[in-house]
């Protein structure tokens, strides 16, 4: 059965984020115009009756700025280029790179939450396998070493622990451990620059797609 | 082993614990702190999941807005066309894990139904949904029943204990 995936992140035990990958954009929500960027601090205006539908929004706007290109920043090349002559100013004046890595920190401090929750909810042996909302559905998957694998697909995709497994032992161990040349640890994600791996990652999950 | 339905937290709007109820072995007990601090924690996830969707919306409408009139700096454009309401994100639906299963529930009004479930249990729609009617009846229309604040009515206590009884001694 085929599973959108949405995208990919491996985190290490230093909590950062050492590799990224987007395939492609979750189905667009239906275009919604009330809502214009909130790039300046435009969160107290004053309320008038459709923008009291939007107030919650407009509080939420400056770490939905810094969310968002989890699924559509620094996407697939067509996607961003279409996007790109439209953004406002605000926006492109910060870099995809840099709205990537927040995307990754917003990631891992909820799966981090989570993680922790259900610790302490289902004894230290329970692992957080998953979650899901009506928008996308996260797996996660931690090896012993606390490397953190994190990926997001579509909501009704089935269980991707075994696919998280997979991509640990025949792709991580096999291409970037077993590496020579990788160092131990991976400083923003040096070490994964790794042409195998990569390779092997996108076949493997657009093999799913 | 049988342990189906573990728990239920009703969860207030402001992310308060209104209600705590354990109907089986299988999650640690926590101390009520816990409860709190756990209830809490799921709501700014919603936050979170919130800014996703209301920045991907965003997104969208650079993609779609032809003008180049909303730059940076035209924080207004309130008085443009008036489009249909979003629909809200849903918010955490389901979590797995190795030993249980959360689902949650949002009330239009913002009210949180958290039942913890063993990864086995079938059929939690069909039991939150029993649930919140529960809720709707004996909390709800019982005119002693302050909002917002703990939920202690018997007659809940009671219906709640016995269908959940039902469920886990069915399967």
């Amino acid at each position: 059965m085929p599973v959108q995936v949405f995208s990919f992140y491996i985190f290490d035990r230093h909590t950062e984020c050492i590799y990224s990958k987007l395939w492609i954009a979750p189905p667009p929500p239906r275009p919604l115009s009330s809502l214009t960027p909130q790039h300046t601090t435009s969160n107290s205006h004053e309320l008038s009756p459709s923008a009291a539908a939007a107030a919650h929004p407009h509080r939420q706007s400056a770490p939905a700025n810094l969310s968002l290109t989890t699924t559509t920043g620094p996407a697939p090349s067509s996607s961003s280029s279409a996007a790109a002559p439209n953004n406002g100013g605000y926006r492109d004046s910060r870099s995809a790179a840099t709205r990537a890595k927040d995307d990754a920190k917003l990631i891992f401090g909820t799966v981090f939450s989570l993680r922790n929750m259900v610790r302490k909810l289902g004894g230290d042996d329970d692992a957080f396998i998953s979650y899901r909302t009506a928008q996308y559905k996260l797996h996660y998957y931690e090896t012993p070493s606390s490397l953190r694998f994190a990926m997001l697909t579509e909501p009704g995709a089935l269980s991707m622990r075994n696919v998280l497994h997979q991509i640990y032992i025949n792709l991580w161990v096999e291409y970037v451990v077993k590496n020579p040349l990788s160092p131990v640890e991976h400083k923003n994600g040096d070490g994964v620059k790794n042409e195998m791996f990569e390779m092997g990652l996108d076949k493997f999950v657009r093999g799913l797609m | 082993m049988s342990r189906g339905v573990i728990a239920l937290l009703i969860i207030n709007k402001a992310g308060g614990l209104i209600y705590n109820r354990t109907f089986g072995e299988g999650l640690n007990q926590l101390n009520s702190n816990d409860y709190l601090v756990l209830a809490a924690r799921l709501n700014p996830l919603r936050e979170h999941q919130a800014a996703h969707y209301y920045a991907q919306q965003q997104q969208q409408q650079h993609h779609h807005s032809a003008s180049g009139s909303i730059g940076a700096g035209s924080g207004g454009g309130q008085g443009g066309p008036l489009p249909s309401r979003p629909e809200p994100p849903s918010g955490l639906e389901v979590m797995e894990t190795e030993n249980f299963r959360l689902q949650c529930f949002n009330t239009q009004t913002g009210t949180k139904f958290l039942l913890f479930t063993d990864t086995m249990q079938a059929n939690v729609d069909v039991a939150m949904r029993k649930v919140y009617e529960l809720y709707a009846d004996y909390v709800m229309k019982n005119p002693f029943y302050q909002l917002e604040m703990p939920v202690r009515c018997d007659m809940f206590d009671r219906k709640l204990n016995s269908y959940i009884r039902e469920i886990n001694n069915s399967r």
